[in-house]
C-alpha cells in the first residue's frame, strides 16, 4: 500500500517487528473511519528498536518535536516520544510509546507475540479500544463500532458502548456478560432497563475522560522544567541531523526531564 | 425490539468496508491531502501520547 504510515511502518519492521501501528491509523486498517492525519505506534522495548526508529526517520529528514526522547530511560514510565517531517506535499507526524496506557503488561506482551496483521502490523481490538479511552468524545463511537468487531462475546460485553447491543449479549450470552461484570460493573444492571444503562454508558464516558485527563496532568506537571527548557533546546537541535539532535535531546532530558512523572 | 440499531459513525465511513485495498489507498491519500490546510492550525498540538501543546509554538 501507497500510504505513507504504511511504509513507514514496513520500514520500522525490517527484518524483524518493531513496531505496531496504533490508534487513528489502525482504525483505518480496521475499515472504520479515516480520522486521525498523525500516525502513532507501540515499539518493542528494546535499545535497537529505537536506535533502527531514529536511523529510519533520520533518513526522511525527521526532526523532533516537544515530548521525550526515544530512549528507553523516559518511554519505561509512560512518556511519549514526538517527531515530524515533510514528505511528498505531507506533513508526516510520528508518535511513540512503548508502554500504551491502560494496556497491562499481559495483554501487552501478547500483542508482541501475536501481533495482527493487516496491510501492516496493527494493535489488537481490545487493545485499540483501550487506546482510544481519551479525553475525545469521538473516540467513544469508535469504540462503540469497535467492539461491533470483536468475535468473542465477553469482549463485546466489555467494550460495547450501545445499549441495544448490549442488552441482546445478554439474551444471546449470558455467562459471558456475568464473566466480565468484575471488569465492568455496568453489565450487572443490563436488566435494569434502556435508561439506566443509557445513564451508566454516559457515567462511565465521563468517567474514562476524567481519568485519562488526571492521567495527563500528572506527565503535565512532571514536564514544566522540560517545557520551560525546550523552546531554547529546540533553537539549539534546529537543522541539525536527527542522531546529533537525539544525542543533545538525551543529554538535556537528562536534566529536566523526570523520568517517572 | 426494533430493527433499529445505535449508529456510532457515518455511512460513509462505515461504507471503507466495501472498498478495495486501492480504493482504500487512494482515499486515505486523498483525505491526507485535504487534511493538511489544518497544518499551521494545529502546528502546536498532539494527537497521541502524554504532551499536549509544544511550548515553543505561540
Amino acid at each position: 500500500m501507497d500510504n505513507p504510515y504504511i511504509q513507514l511502518t514496513q520500514e520500522f519492521n525490517h527484518g524483524r517487528l518493531r513496531a505496531i501501528l496504533a490508534s487513528g491509523q489502525a482504525v483505518v486498517l480496521y475499515r472504520l473511519a479515516i480520522m486521525s492525519k498523525d500516525g502513532d505506534w507501540i515499539l518493542e522495548e528494546e535499545a535497537e528498536a529505537l536506535a533502527h526508529v531514529v536511523a529510519t526517520l533520520a533518513r526522511h529528514g525527521a526532526r523532533y518535536r516537544y515530548g521525550a526522547p526515544l530512549d528507553l530511560r523516559w518511554l519505561v514510565h509512560g512518556w511519549s516520544s514526538h517527531l515530524e517531517f515533510q514528505e511528498g506535499g505531507l506533513r508526516l507526524r510520528c508518535d511513540f510509546v512503548t508502554r500504551p496506557p491502560r494496556v497491562s503488561p499481559v495483554v501487552l506482551r501478547a500483542l508482541w507475540e501475536a501481533p495482527v496483521q493487516k496491510e501492516a502490523s496493527v494493535v489488537s481490538l481490545p487493545v485499540l479500544a483501550e487506546l482510544k479511552k481519551t479525553n475525545r468524545e469521538k473516540d467513544y463511537a469508535v469504540i462503540g463500532e469497535l467492539a461491533r468487531k470483536m468475535e468473542d462475546p465477553r469482549l463485546q460485553a466489555l467494550y460495547s458502548r450501545s445499549v441495544r447491543d448490549l442488552m441482546k449479549l445478554a439474551e444471546d450470552h449470558p455467562e459471558a456478560v456475568l464473566g466480565a461484570v468484575v471488569e465492568r460493573p455496568l453489565l450487572s444492571r443490563i436488566g435494569q432497563g434502556r435508561e439506566e444503562i443509557e445513564r451508566l454508558l454516559d457515567e462511565e464516558r465521563r468517567s474514562l475522560i476524567r481519568k485519562n485527563e488526571v492521567r495527563l496532568d500528572r506527565y503535565g506537571e512532571a514536564a514544566v522544567r522540560w517545557g520551560a527548557e525546550w523552546p531554547r533546546l529546540s533553537k539549539e537541535m534546529a537543522g541539525r541531523p536527527l542522531a546529533e539532535a537525539h544525542a543533545i535531546k538525551v543529554e538535556k532530558a537528562a536534566e529536566h526531564l523526570p523520568r517517572k512523572p | 425490539m426494533s430493527g433499529r440499531r445505535d449508529e456510532f459513525l457515518s455511512d460513509e465511513d462505515l461504507d471503507l468496508q466495501n472498498l478495495s485495498t486501492e480504493e482504500l489507498e487512494t482515499y486515505w491519500r486523498l483525505w491526507l491531502i485535504q487534511a493538511q490546510t489544518t497544518n499551521h492550525e494545529d502546528r502546536a498540538s498532539y494527537s497521541h501520547g502524554v504532551f499536549e501543546r509544544d511550548p515553543s509554538v505561540p
